[in-house]
């Protein structure tokens, strides 16, 4: 029986082809700081695996939970469903993933086989995720931290309704399990000490903590207070109360933070004073509408030009600004309107500075200063103008993502373990090929229109004066859901064997999106970045040259099969009645999940990543094992993509032909789609009655004819 | 292209019984496209063979299969001649040319037709096969605006349409159109009507002297083309 693989002598010489990843890196993936392999775990979300899901996260992130809750996610600006609709709801699905896949239950575990000791100055998200490496790779790793618990700007810069302190804590935890050694309320102000007492290497990670400042008279004023400091001093603690009206200055991230986190603590009226308009506003446009929902109001193409304070408070002078050409980062530049209409004055209590942040490096770390007074590294080895110094994150960047933080963190370790082993750095490069390019208006049009859903929010009145978590988790179907609307870019459909292609053109008729198109030399082209790696024309090419890109996909519905059929052989009973049943549909929508819990002896699932690409031979397969009846359970309406059911049911037809011709009885297989509204357990309960009935008879036969 | 359908398959169980190892023989060009003998069509015949006989009592058959690029030249049948050294025939999934070019090539092999070869024609949408030639060795498609009344009139006659014509549609089958119309049409479009009124003397049926046999190249030495 396990010939039929080897049978084909084709598919022999291929099969080493066909475990190649054939498929193409998508956007996503590109996009993220870290290379998370976005697109696979989306796809296990969407089979509800998310164990499996889990696990390729941790496979790329080193702080899962944390990205879950704070990452700014690059991938969702680069996700190409943004041309249909709305991007996927990437980060919430990796907090659906985090938080059911059990994340704060993982523990990780490291032994020490190395000697030379690494010291990391800064435990924000790049230190973290550079001893998390380190212990991975082998080193012991310090961590020194000026302040009194690790977490760097994760902890005195991100506000604890964004990020909760438990998730924070159960990472650190985590560093020490590992036997990361922390070293809290420790200020590092010489390396030379550090080297002095055996550490090999160093790796500099203090942040860019400094608000920076505005230029304008009366910045000093008691009252005036820089956007970095307010969120530390909260979030470290200390509680200041905030009465009366409260300005705060910028757009940025930490602008939108800083006046929720006041309206929290009781500000009266918070006012964020903004020089450019909302279009060119750099937070989080999420973020900026909860603000606004929680009463913080946004006054754009405002600018303050000098601040006085009398009588204990503090009268901004602000003037009006529009947008004039773009500047150096193309965003268009704020030009004061002149004339005296455009002056007025803001009176408020305090003022929140926050327009940006910049490292303060002690000069006696001796490290060459850039621009901005942030380090300068080599960006390939990360290395300062001292041996054996290294550095990352905001010290090295500015002011800049958690994500990116973690990634300079990763790569500092490993660039560290090659200076300390003397290997010669390798530039990272990856081989496989990112997919880019937009879809096509008439591909996007067959597109099915599945909008995205947010994840829920705590309402207002709950979090408006609470630094609760205002963000709350998918439930199992939403998520589900969410996951399907992905588009699978990269992992298409693909001509492996050009030499089969008979150029019958069965994958351009048959294409739902009209992907496949005739070059200009007559050949069928499968262009990668159109193809949505529905298996339609996999399953059709009449000469089976036509493959998709991942090896998981192309194998899985024979694998499962032989699966099948080894259990079935251990198990010393035949399978009575074999189902293929949608994965997706199975566990994620939950209409199937009847078929799939009324299963009884004697019927065996082959779960199937879509009905669509259960070929004919796959049901004569199953016959042929021995199952006395075989079904096919498919999504039908709800299927997220093309209405699959058409292909399904013509494949059945022609089956059942066979059948009929072999003298097997064609009501032995069906298919079933739930979209039709009809009860699906008691249609499956009939059929399997149906074919007991056809089995006996047949046995009698048997009988009559011996 | 050439146009043909599988064998039902009982008629084929019956046709290989005698046989016991058998090689399913697909053929990548013609019978590839119109989804009766490619690399697909070969494992589902082969899947469906190996049912059938799970399910029986005798029988005992060994199947394997393997597809040509093209089964009606011998340069593609090489690869074969060392497949077929521990089968007991070959089981054709080419069109009729196929299946005698392999019998040609290997004297001492059955080789059995797996399809029914059926006409030459064209793909009139995905899965749908279309008549279009007869190969009648007298091509008239100029005269008739590039409509066929051999292949697409049920009668093939020259000077149409007959009076059985009605609504454009066939007398013989009201789905078909009636080809003459359809000539008709398309040379009122061209403005040649007058084609339409000249009349096309009979077709010879006398003398097809059959086998035919073609040759595209000229003859350089006399003698040298026998054969």
């Amino acid at each position: 029986m396990d010939s039929y693989l080897a049978d084909n002598q084709r598919q022999q010489v291929s099969r080493a082809e066909k475990a190649l990843d054939r498929s193409l890196m998508p956007p996503c993936q590109a996009a993220c700081p870290l290379h998370m392999d976005i697109r696979e775990y989306v796809d296990l979300v969407a089979q509800g695996r998310i164990m499996e899901a889990l696990q390729v996260i941790r496979s790329g992130n080193p702080f899962p939970s944390i990205c879950a809750y704070v990452c700014t996610h690059p991938c969702e600006e680069a996700c190409r469903r943004c041309q249909v609709d709305k991007p996927v709801a990437i980060r919430a699905l990796k907090r659906f993933a985090v938080e059911f896949g059990g994340d704060r239950m993982v523990r990780v575990e490291a032994e020490t086989t190395h000697h030379e000791k690494v010291a990391i100055v800064g435990s924000g998200p790049a230190g973290m995720a550079c001893a998390y490496y380190l212990r991975r790779l082998g080193y012991p790793a310090t961590i020194f931290e000026a302040h009194s618990e690790l977490g760097g700007m994760l902890r005195t810069g991100i506000p604890q309704y964004r990020l909760p302190r438990e998730i924070l804590n159960t990472e650190v935890e985590r560093l020490s399990w590992l036997g990361v050694e922390i070293r809290t309320n420790t200020r590092v102000v010489s390396l030379d000490l550090l080297f002095d007492i055996g550490y090999k290497a160093i790796f500099i990670t203090i942040g860019a903590h400094q608000g920076l400042r505005m230029g304008i008279d009366g910045e000093e004023s008691p009252g005036v207070i820089d956007g970095a400091t307010f969120l530390r001093e909260v979030n470290l603690g200390l509680a200041p109360s905030l009465e009366g009206r409260l300005a705060v200055v910028g757009g940025g991230n930490v602008a939108i933070d800083a006046a929720r986190t006041a309206a929290r603590l009781g500000a009266e009226k918070v006012k964020i004073l903004y020089r450019r308009s909302r279009n060119e506003l750099p937070a989080d446009p999420a973020e900026v509408d909860m603000a606004l929902e929680e009463g913080v109001e946004i006054l754009f193409l405002v600018a303050p030009t000098r601040i006085k304070r009398q009588n204990g408070k503090l009268s901004i002078s602000c003037v009006k600004m529009e947008l004039g050409e773009p500047d150096d980062t193309g965003r268009r530049r704020p030009m004061p309107i002149s004339g005296s209409g455009s002056n007025f004055i803001e009176e408020v209590d305090t003022l929140i500075t926050a327009i940006g942040q910049a490292p303060q490096t002690p000069g006696d770390f001796r490290v060459r200063m850039g621009r901005g007074s942030t380090i300068q590294v080599d960006p390939v080895t990360l290395t300062t103008n001292r041996s054996g110094v290294f550095a990352g994150g905001d010290a090295v960047t500015g002011p800049a993502t958690v994500t990116e933080a973690l990634a300079a963190g990763r790569l500092a370790a490993s660039r560290i373990d090659d200076y300390l082993q003397h290997r010669y750095p390798r530039v990272d490069t990856e081989s496989r090929q990112i997919l880019a390019g937009t879809l096509l208006p008439e591909t996007i049009e067959m597109i099915k229109k599945v909008g995205r859903v947010e994840p829920p929010v705590l309402p207002l009145e709950a979090r408006s004066k609470d630094f609760k978590p205002d963000e709350l988790v998918y439930d199992w179907e939403t998520a589900v859901n969410e996951a399907r609307r992905c588009l699978r870019c990269g992992m298409g459909a693909e001509i492996l064997f050009q030499d089969k292609c008979a150029t019958c053109l069965t994958c351009l008729r048959v294409c739902p999106y009209h992907v496949p198109y005739l070059d200009d030399a007559g050949t069928i082209q499968i262009p990668p970045d159109q193809c949505l790696a529905c298996g339609i024309c996999v399953a059709e090419c009449p000469a089976k040259a036509v493959i998709l890109r991942k090896p998981y996909d192309r194998r899985q519905v024979t694998e499962e099969l032989n699966h099948v059929l080894k259990s079935a052989a251990e198990s010393k009973s035949k399978p009575f009645v074999i189902g293929f049943c949608c994965q997706y549909g199975l566990f994620g929508t939950g209409s199937l999940a009847n078929l799939w819990h009324e299963a009884r002896a004697g019927i065996w699932i082959v779960p199937v990543l879509c009905v669509a690409k259960v070929e004919a031979e796959h049901m004569l397969r199953a016959f042929e094992i021995g199952a006395e009846g075989v079904f096919i359970a498919g999504c039908g309406e709800k299927c997220a993509r093309e209405n699959t059911a058409a292909w399904v049911r013509q494949r059945v037809a022609k089956v059942q032909k066979a059948l009929g011709q072999l003298g097997l009885e064609p009501e032995r297989l069906q298919s079933f789609f739930v979209d039709t509204g009809e009860d699906s357990a008691g249609e499956l309960d009939k059929f399997i009655e149906q074919v007991g009935e056809l089995h006996l008879a047949s046995v009698l036969m048997k009988e009559v004819e011996s | 292209m050439i146009v043909a359908e599988q064998k039902p398959l009982d008629e084929i169980r019956r046709m290989i019984a005698p046989y016991g190892r058998l090689l399913i023989l697909g053929c990548g060009t013609c019978m590839t496209v119109c989804d009766a003998g490619g690399e697909r069509e070969v494992s589902f015949l082969h899947n469906a063979l190996r049912l059938a006989q799970s399910r029986s009592v005798n029988g005992a058959h060994t199947f394997s299969e393997y597809t040509l690029k093209r089964q009606c030249d011998s340069e593609f049948l090489e690869p074969l001649a060392e497949k077929i050294g521990d089968i007991d025939a070959i089981l054709s999934l080419g069109c009729g040319i196929g299946v005698q070019a392999v019998a040609e090539r290997f004297p001492y092999m059955p080789v059995l037709p797996g399809v029914n070869t059926s006409f030459m024609g064209a793909a009139k949408e995905w899965g749908v096969w279309d008549e279009r030639c007869a190969a009648c060795g007298e091509c008239r498609l100029e005269d008739t605006g590039g409509i066929c009344p051999i292949t697409r009139c049920t009668k093939g006659i020259l000077n149409g349409p007959c009076a059985g014509t009605k609504n454009g549609k066939c007398e013989a089958n009201s789905d078909v159109d009636c080809a003459w119309v359809l000539i008709y049409k398309r040379l009122e479009r061209l403005g040649q009507l007058d084609k339409m009124r000249r009349y096309y003397p009979p077709r010879n049926f006398l003398a097809i002297p059959r086998p035919k046999r073609l040759k595209s190249k000229v003859n350089i030495a006399a003698g040298e083309d026998d054969g």
